[in-house]
C-alpha cells in the first residue's frame, strides 16, 4: 500500500532481564531476554483509526512506545510516510517527522508536570518546534487549543492538581494538538477515566480526528471502546498479532481462537443470557512462551503442529489471521 | 420472606476538618437477603467503597459512622467496640479487596495465611485446619492445592491470587462477602473466571455478596439486584435486569448510554456533560442537577426522596408528583 501513513515491519523488541553479572557467573546461567514484541507488522492509512488491543503482557504499550521513538527496537523497521525511523542520515526529516507525531498517555495524572501551570505545558511544544513567533501569538494559540477540547480559556493559569481526571486528559489532548500533529498514539487514554467520562473524551478524540484529519494508533484492553473507535484493529497475544481485520469483520466474525475467546469473557452487559464458553488459563509468563504457537495451551483447537510451528499470517475472508486450525479449517468440536 | 441478613439505614459516613465536617456517605438505605447479591455501583468518588467499609467496619480515621444504623442478621453492628466487631468480621462478614496483591503478605507461604484464618474463626486442630485450607484451594479451582498450598504469593499469577483472597474470605464460612472491585485489576478473560467463580460459590453456599465495582458489565452478569451511588447517595436501586433495561433515574440513564456497547456501530457516544462533583463542592438540592438535562425548580432546592418507577425506586424529582410534563 503507497498511501500508508505508518508502516511497521517486523518489529521486535527484546528486553535484558537477566541476573547482574557476578550471579550469572556463580549461578552459571546465561543472558535471559523477554521477547515483549515479536515480528509485528501492520500498516496505518492516512485518517484512520488503527487499535491494537490485547490483554496485560501482549506487547501493545511497547508496540506504541517503539512507534513514537521512545524505544529502539531490537529489529525490525519503522517507516513513517516513507521515512525510516531508524535512518540518522536524515536528521533534517526525522526532525520535521517528530512535531508530527504526538502521543497521549495512560494516566493523567503522571503525564502532566505537577509543578508547571497549565499554559506553560501546553506552550512547550510551540516553542519546542518554533512554530510561532512571539509571546502574544503563543498566548492566543494556547487558549485556542484549551478551547478546542473544552477548558475554559483562563484555565492556562491553573495548575494540574485543580482538575478532575476527564479534564486532564483535556489537557494532555491539547498539548499533544498544540504541534499541529498529523498521527497521534494514543496507549490506553480512557483506562484512567470514570465511564461517563470517558464517553466525552473518546467523542472529543473523534471530533478532533474529524475537524484536523488525524491518524491514530489506538491502544487499549477495553473491546467496547476499540469497537467505537477503530476502523481497523490488531490483536496482540504474547508480543504477536494473533489477528488483523477491519473493525466490524472482527467484531462479526472473530477469526482467531483467542479473539473469540476475548470477545467471549466480556461481561454481557444487555443480559441476553448467552452462555459463556469456558475461559481456560491466563496468559503465560512471557520470559519463557511456550513454543509454537503461542497461544496453543489454552486454545480449544490445539494440534501437534500448533505445539511445533510458529502460524504465519495468514488471509482467511478478509482477515489476516496467524493460525493454523484456521489455515487447514479445523472446527470446534 | 425472611428478615434480610443485613439492613442499612440512612448510613452516613463523614470526614472531619478543619473547615467542617465533609460528607462523603449520605443518607443511604438498602437491605440484602440471604443468598442475594447487590450490586453497589458509581463512578470514582461516589462513595461505594466507604459504605462497604462501613458495614465492615473498617473506616479508616479519620472517618467515621456520623449516623444511620447498620443491622446486620438482627443485631445493630455501627458502633460495637472494637474487639466485639474482630469476631463478626471474619467469620460472619467478610472481605474481598480490589488488589490480590497488597492483600495478601508476601512473606509467608498461602496455606499459612489461609491455617492462620481458619483457626482464628473455628475451633479446630492444626492437621485439620491444613486439610481445610487444601479444600477450600480446591473448592476456588487452584489446581494441585496439596502442592501449591505451599508456595508464597509470587508464585501465583493475578487470577490464582486472587482466587486465593476469594479462598481466605472463604475462610471463617461468613454469611455476607463484601466485594470491593473484586475484578478491576484482572485481565477480561480472567475477570469472567472470577465471575463465574464467585457465582458457584454464592449459588452452592447460600452466600449473600455485596458486589461493589464501577463495572455495569460485572453487575449485570452476577447481581441480582443493583443500587447505582452518586455523590454519597443512591440515586436508584432495583432489580438488575429492570435497571439495566428500562433506568428510571437521568443519572443511571445516562451512565448506561455512555458506555460503549460490543455490537453496536460505532456511533456517537451519549456523554453526561461535566463530572462528579468533589466532596467540598456537592451542589444544594439534588446533587446531579448541574449534570442533568431535565432539571426543573424543584431539583435545586431539596434533595429527592424515595419515588417508585417502573419496578426499581428511584430518588428524582422527575418521578414526583410536580414533574413538569413531557
Amino acid at each position: 500500500m503507497s498511501d500508508a501513513m505508518v508502516e511497521v515491519r517486523g518489529l521486535t523488541r527484546l528486553f535484558d532481564v537477566s541476573k547482574p553479572w557476578l550471579n550469572r557467573v556463580i549461578e552459571r546461567e546465561g543472558k535471559k531476554f523477554l521477547r515483549a514484541v515479536d515480528d509485528v507488522s501492520f500498516e496505518i492509512a492516512k485518517g484512520e483509526t488503527f487499535a491494537l488491543v490485547g490483554e496485560s503482557g501482549s506487547g501493545k504499550s511497547t508496540v506504541a512506545k517503539m512507534v513514537v521513538g521512545l524505544l529502539a527496537p531490537t529489529a525490525g523497521e519503522i517507516a513513517i510516510e516513507g521515512i525510516n525511523l531508524a535512518d540518522k542520515g536524515r536528521a533534517g526529516d526525522l526532525q520535521f517527522l517528530r512535531r508530527r507525531i504526538q502521543m497521549i498517555f495512560q494516566d493523567p495524572f503522571a503525564s502532566l508536570n505537577p509543578r508547571w501551570r497549565v499554559d506553560k505545558i501546553v506552550s512547550e511544544p510551540i516553542r519546542a518546534f518554533n512554530l510561532e513567533g512571539d509571546e502574544a501569538k503563543i498566548t492566543s494559540r494556547v487558549g485556542e487549543l484549551l478551547t478546542l477540547v473544552g477548558l475554559g480559556g483562563d484555565d492556562g493559569r491553573k495548575f494540574p492538581h485543580e482538575f478532575s481526571g476527564g479534564q486532564r486528559q483535556r489537557i494532555c489532548i491539547a498539548r499533544a494538538l498544540a504541534s499541529k500533529p498529523d498521527f497521534i498514539v494514543c496507549d490506553e487514554p480512557t483506562s484512567a477515566l470514570d465511564v461517563s467520562v470517558q464517553a466525552q473524551i473518546l467523542n472529543l478524540m473523534r471530533d478532533l480526528q474529524q475537524e484536523f484529519g488525524l491518524t491514530y494508533l489506538f491502544i487499549s484492553h477495553d473491546l467496547s471502546v476499540v469497537r467505537h473507535m477503530a476502523t481497523r484493529v490488531g490483536v496482540m497475544y504474547l508480543g504477536r498479532i494473533v489477528e488483523i481485520a477491519e473493525s466490524k469483520r472482527l467484531f462479526r466474525e472473530p477469526q482467531h481462537p483467542y479473539t473469540r475467546m476475548l470477545f467471549d469473557a466480556v461481561p454481557d452487559l444487555a443480559m441476553s443470557g448467552r452462555p459463556h464458553l469456558s475461559v481456560e488459563g491466563e496468559i503465560p509468563n512471557p520470559i519463557n512462551p511456550p513454543g509454537g504457537c503461542t497461544f496453543h495451551p489454552r486454545c480449544p483447537l490445539v494440534n501437534e503442529r500448533c505445539r511445533q510451528e510458529i502460524p504465519q499470517p495468514l488471509p482467511v475472508s478478509a482477515s489476516i489471521v496467524s493460525c493454523h486450525a484456521r489455515e487447514e479449517g479445523r472446527r470446534q468440536t | 420472606m425472611s428478615e434480610p441478613i443485613l439492613s442499612v439505614r440512612n448510613l452516613v459516613v463523614e470526614f472531619p476538618t478543619r473547615f467542617g465536617a465533609l460528607t462523603a456517605v449520605n443518607g443511604v438505605s438498602f437491605d440484602i437477603d440471604r443468598g442475594e447479591t447487590l450490586g453497589v455501583v458509581g463512578e470514582s468518588g461516589a462513595g461505594k467503597s466507604l459504605t462497604g467499609a462501613a458495614v465492615i467496619g473498617l473506616l479508616e480515621p479519620p472517618g467515621r459512622v456520623a449516623g444511620g444504623e447498620i443491622v446486620f442478621d438482627g443485631n445493630r453492628i455501627d458502633g460495637l467496640p472494637p474487639e466485639e466487631m474482630r469476631k463478626i468480621r471474619g467469620s460472619r462478614i467478610a472481605m474481598i479487596f480490589q488488589d490480590p496483591l497488597t492483600s495478601l503478605n508476601p512473606l509467608y507461604r498461602i496455606g499459612e495465611q489461609l491455617v492462620e484464618t481458619i483457626l482464628t474463626h473455628v475451633d479446630l486442630s492444626a492437621a485439620k485446619a491444613r486439610k481445610r485450607a487444601i479444600a477450600l484451594l480446591d473448592e476456588v479451582g487452584i489446581p494441585a492445592p496439596e502442592t501449591r498450598i505451599d508456595a508464597y504469593p509470587h508464585q501465583f499469577s493475578g487470577g490464582m491470587r486472587q482466587r486465593v483472597v476469594i479462598a481466605l474470605a472463604l475462610a471463617g464460612e461468613p454469611d455476607l462477602v463484601i466485594a470491593d472491585e473484586p475484578t478491576t485489576a484482572l485481565d477480561v478473560s480472567v475477570q469472567a473466571q472470577i465471575i463465574q467463580l464467585l457465582k458457584r460459590l454464592c449459588r452452592e453456599r447460600g452466600m449473600a455478596v455485596m458486589l461493589i465495582t464501577h463495572d455495569m458489565g460485572v453487575i449485570a452478569e452476577t447481581a441480582d439486584r443493583v443500587a447505582v451511588l452518586y455523590a454519597g447517595r443512591i440515586a436508584e436501586i432495583g432489580k438488575t435486569r429492570d435497571l439495566v433495561h428500562n433506568p428510571q433515574h437521568p443519572y443511571t440513564i445516562g451512565l448506561m448510554n455512555s458506555i460503549p456497547s460490543l455490537d453496536g456501530e460505532g456511533d456517537r457516544l451519549v456523554q453526561i456533560p461535566g463530572s462528579m462533583p468533589r466532596l467540598t463542592g456537592i451542589p444544594d438540592g439534588c446533587a446531579f442537577h448541574p449534570r442533568c438535562a431535565k432539571c426543573f425548580e424543584a431539583c435545586l432546592s431539596a434533595h429527592p426522596p424515595e419515588f417508585s418507577a417502573g419496578q426499581s425506586q428511584v430518588f428524582c424529582w422527575l418521578h414526583g408528583e410536580d414533574a413538569p410534563h413531557e
